[in-house]
């Protein structure tokens, strides 16, 4: 896709030989510094000082004690970290496979079929990621709450028992997916508006050729966005998935890691590692641990990209 | 071209100083703080309090507000900065300061017992036995802000969990307060007949089910029981845990805490309780303000000591409690004792607790402010013995996995044995191994 | 691929029912999200007790009390400027360096900056709670503890990855024909970046903007570990302080400060949503 004078601006091919050393690195590095500054100055300690929390015996008060490995290997036998740690991966898996396609749904929708209606609904779908996360809490114990829940008030006017049964907040099997519904409702408008806001980079041209060729929205949808905006598909599966191992406001507002420990997840157990149960070093191995599955995930993302090569 | 380039070079070198000077030069910091944090408090005394309440006209902060209006009032000379924080905004601020050791305040809000023993231990209080002693308090009250026998505090209120009861709800059906396990029982399922909710709890919250836990295992194994395990004497899962927990299932299982115990927040157990959905609640004293505060709830309730188990070692004399309120010292305080006792002492006055509207107050002399809290101070009068919120009174490492495991009782299908025993590992781990067995 | 396109001619008709059976959908969806937003406005008018007998009736009578009461509590003016403030710097911050770093990743990529990239990126990997600790200690050795600086230069530093990474998938999505007329033409390098592909990147610009701003908006943790001075606090924080205060025991008073604390952003979210859907339609139309 790229093509060669391409190579000859962005990797300064040959005819710029002699001015591009000095030139180019300049501006590369002038262009790199400030982020490149901003995260040695406040990211870079923490982390290391994370990492060296994690080999001690700390209550965060002070007085550390070097342990090695133990806070690891201690964590293995830790029900609520191996609990986080199961439910952490289900829950990535599940909002690559449920919210990415939702949000392609109807972002492609909405940049395909534009008519009196659609087009003011582009904004709605983003409302529900403005608020503040204790907020989408509230609303969705409004949503799933026993007696005065709305489900639960609609089942009772209604006489579905069935559905009355249901404990959404309390039974083990189920609570998990109350508050996934509740983080769809809340994390999709993000993927919708960055992937419009990629769908509409395609070309015009692209898509009459497609009509001229006969091609159905579905068939256009499949054989040229898809491929067109798979990179993006790609960024957004990574900040999915990275954003399930941070995963912490909704599950510790709606259920606390509860019931038991059936909606833990990483950041709850590190957490109340660090701030309630006095175990600093442990909470910062568990803040390790997600750093490096992310920094794995990441880099095996990123480079099977590279792999592809020029296939955008 | 090259000019433009040049002027593009230029501006980000700059944004790139820019950011190098906020960061590194005193002087640019400095400035920034002249604009961005006013000046500095030269003349009075400045004291810092961190609290958990707004002092606004929430009848449940009426002793806040009291304190602080009062006390500005009185001490001109002294800044007084309070600084409500809410919970858990008090917790994690006051972990990440004292973990820091900077910018500590100089008196923060805090419940005694483990908590403030780990901080005494880290050398962030300050030791203010010398002038705290002479304050008059009530003894349990000064025993949780004692910490290997130095006062780092005051608590002007005190709480005892305790039995409330809807009065009307037993009027109309004909039961009586019940005296003893049994009757208890018997009461539950005739409220269970009459399709009322025996208990509110707030399971979803895991601390709310603490008091009732602490309650049957004290009627199984008496007061010490809980002491034994802690000084590891016996074991978390001997007879008296197992015995209270196995009963606590069995009426999870009958419902009494109702059909999803654990969907139910601490919030929503006050408004079964409110509107007579629920007939009784094991919790602490601090209720008492909403309880018998017509514009939270339209039903007469009552608060009762906890039934005996006749057979059992606890005495009906055995009562569960720790501080309600209480204020804590810091190491920030060190050079302006002056300033520090007299706010406390202004906290622990008749007349800043006179505002309170439900909590039984530590300080002699303070009118009862409702019949209920009447009801909870005589109860808590007859104490005999009083043992500390387990998850106070053990050290932090274990005391969330405490209220997890009391979680699980809820769940019909758990085993009680088997989690106890989880919690007795852990316990090992972290207390060493029970030296009985 | 092509045989395929060819032989399903579809029909007018049927491409209208679709449309008409996909609006519907979109409608659906859009409502679900907007209903519970609704949720709240059935009890923040009643008292505590009617709340607890009847949540979702009608109102027995429209009672402004409890917002009088949560906004008095709040006092959202002194906390209005210090936010706003917090926001403006953590934009200034976290965008154009973003911006600058993404293009360097996208379209000059090397052993070298895929390196600088994970460094950058590693920020992304942190959750807030491993770092509150030693984040708090740095700052106070930097001696920016209690100050907005203090608040809006650590969110940029957890900013900078995510938008980093987003700059980068946008540039590298985007046509060479314009750089490279304008290579010819003689820009250089940051020429090529200020005047041809900033201005392509638009839309992810106005998406940055928007949401750093409500991140930093409703950002909730650092404030409260950062600031000690009640003079300094954000309005989400006077907000926080209300509601955790309240707790749950005064469900409509705890409603009214949430509708408080969630208004202002949904406001300036509606009023700029035009220039959104602007924006993304623009980069449409130059490629």
């Amino acid at each position: 896709m790229k093509s060669n004078a391409n190579v000859s601006i962005f990797t300064s091919g040959v005819k710029y030989q002699l001015k591009r050393d000095w030139n180019l690195i300049i501006f590369k590095s002038i262009f790199l510094l400030p982020a490149l500054a901003f995260l040695v100055i406040f990211m870079y300690y923490p982390i290391e000082e994370t990492f060296r929390l994690s080999m001690m015996r700390a209550t965060g008060l002070g007085d550390t004690v070097f342990i090695g490995f133990d806070n690891y290997l201690r964590l293995f036998k830790n029900d609520e970290f191996i609990a986080g740690f199961i439910n952490v991966f289900a829950w990535s898996f599940w909002s690559v496979i449920i919210q990415i396609p939702l949000a392609f749904f109807i972002a492609f929708s909405l940049s395909v079929y534009k008519n009196k209606i659609t087009s003011p609904l582009r904004a709605v779908y983003y409302l529900a990621n403005i608020l503040p996360s204790a907020i989408t809490a509230m609303l969705g114990r409004f949503i799933f709450a026993p007696r005065y829940g709305v489900i639960a008030t609609i089942s009772e006017k209604f006489n579905w028992t069935w559905l009355g049964k249901i404990d959404f907040l309390g039974d083990t099997n189920i609570v998990f997916w109350s508050i996934f519904t509740v983080a769809t409702w809340a994390y999709t408008g993000f993927g919708i508006i960055y992937l419009m806001a990629n769908i509409e980079q395609i070309p015009m041209e692209l898509r009459e050729a497609a009509e001229l060729d006969g091609a159905n929205k579905w068939q256009y949808a499949r054989f040229i966005v898809l491929p067109m905006i798979a990179y993006p598909i790609r960024i957004l599966a990574i900040i999915s998935t990275i954003g399930s191992l941070k995963l912490f406001d909704l599950p510790w507002m709606l259920t606390g890691g509860g019931p038991g420990y059936s909606t833990s997840t990483l950041v709850i157990a590190l957490y109340k590692q660090g701030f309630v149960n006095w175990q600093y070093g442990r909470g910062s191995a568990i803040g390790v641990i997600i750093f490096l599955l992310a920094l794995i995930f990441a880099v095996t993302q990123f480079s099977l990209q590279g792999k592809e090569g020029s296939v955008k | 071209m090259f000019k433009n380039k040049n002027i593009t070079i230029l501006l980000v070198i700059a944004v790139i100083v820019i950011i190098v000077g906020i960061l590194l030069f005193p002087g640019v910091q400095n400035s920034i703080k002249t604009v961005f944090k006013g000046g500095k408090a030269t003349g009075p005394v400045k004291l810092t309090v961190w609290g958990r309440d707004l002092p606004n006209d929430d009848p449940a902060h009426a002793y806040i507000r009291a304190v602080v209006t009062g006390f500005r009032a009185e001490n001109p000379d002294i800044e007084l900065e309070y600084i409500a924080l809410g919970d858990p905004g008090l917790m994690d601020k006051t972990k990440v300061a004292m973990a820091s050791n900077k910018d500590l305040p100089d008196i923060f809000q805090g419940w005694g017992g483990s908590v403030m023993g780990g901080y005494a231990d880290a050398g962030r209080l300050l030791d203010m036995t010398k002038e705290l002693k002479s304050i008059p308090c009530s003894a349990a009250a000064r025993e949780a802000m004692t910490w290997k026998k130095k006062i780092y505090g005051v608590a002007p209120f005190f709480a005892i969990a305790g039995l409330f009861i809807n009065e009307d709800i037993f009027k109309a059906n004909g039961l009586k307060i019940p005296t003893t396990i049994d009757e208890l029982e018997a009461v539950a399922d005739a409220l269970k007949a009459k399709g009322i909710q025996p208990f509110a709890c707030g399971a979803r919250d895991k601390w709310p089910p603490l008091a009732l836990y602490m309650y049957l295992t004290d009627r199984y194994g008496g007061i010490n029981a809980f002491d034994d395990a802690r000084t590891r004497k016996i074991r978390f899962d001997s007879d008296a845990f197992v015995q209270a927990a196995q009963k606590y299932q069995e009426w999870v299982k009958k419902g009494y805490f109702g059909e999803k115990p654990l969907s139910e927040a601490y919030g929503d157990a006050d408004n079964l309780m409110a509107t007579g959905k629920a007939a009784m609640q094991v919790t602490g004293s601090w209720k008492c303000a909403q309880y018998a505060s017509k514009d939270f709830t339209d039903q007469n309730i009552g608060f009762y000591p906890f039934p005996v188990l006749p057979g059992g070692k606890g005495e009906i004399t055995d009562m569960m409690g720790m501080v309600d309120i209480g204020f804590t010292v810091t190491k920030a305080a060190a050079n302006k004792k002056d300033a520090v006792v007299r706010f406390l002492k202004y906290a622990m006055s008749v007349e800043a607790c006179s505002a309170e509207k439900g909590r039984i107050c530590a300080v002699p002399g303070v009118k009862v402010p409702t019949r209920l809290t009447g009801m909870a101070s005589e109860v808590f009068g007859k104490a005999k013995a009083i043992q500390f919120w387990w998850d106070q009174d053990l050290p932090p490492m274990i005391t969330s996995p405490l209220n997890d495991t009391l979680q699980t009782f809820f769940m019909p299908e758990s085993d009680v044995v088997r989690a106890l025993t989880k919690y007795e590992e852990l316990a090992e781990e972290h207390l060493g191994p029970a030296k009985e067995i | 691929m092509n045989d395929t396109f060819l032989e399903k001619g579809v029909s007018k008709k049927h491409n209208q029912y679709s449309e008409i059976f996909i609006t519907a959908i979109l409608i659906i969806l859009a409502l679900v999200v907007i209903l519970p937003l609704l949720l709240p406005w059935c009890f923040v008018f009643k008292t505590q007790l009617e709340f607890a007998y009847y949540p979702w009736s009608w109102p027995k009578e429209f009672k402004w009390s409890n917002f009088l009461f949560a906004w008095e509590a709040v006092r959202i003016g002194e906390g209005l400027l210090n936010t706003l403030w917090v926001c403006i710097g953590a934009i200034l911050c976290t965008v154009p360096t973003s911006a600058m770093a993404g293009y360097i990743f996208a379209r000059y990529r090397s052993k070298f900056t895929e390196i600088v990239f994970y460094a950058i990126l590693a920020g992304y990997f942190v959750p807030v709670q491993m770092v509150l600790i030693p984040l708090y200690q740095l700052c106070n050795n930097l001696n920016l503890t209690n100050s907005l600086p203090g608040l809006f230069l650590p969110m940029t530093a957890f900013g900078i990855p995510f938008w980093t990474m987003i700059y980068r998938s946008f540039f590298r999505s985007l046509p060479n024909e314009l750089a490279e007329a304008a290579w010819i033409d003689g820009a250089g390098h940051p020429g090529i970046f200020f005047r041809v592909m900033l201005p392509l990147a638009k839309p992810a610009t106005i998406l940055a903007v928007l949401l750093v701003f409500i991140g930093s908006w409703s950002d909730y943790l650092l404030s409260l570990i950062m600031l000690n001075d009640q003079k300094l606090f954000t309005m989400q924080l006077r907000i926080a302080q209300f509601m955790q205060s309240t707790g749950t025991h005064n469900m409509p008073r705890y409603g009214a400060a949430a509708i408080i604390a969630a208004a202002p952003t949904i406001m300036l979210y509606l009023i700029f949503q035009r220039w959104i859907i602007k924006g993304t339609l623009a980069g449409a139309l130059k490629g």
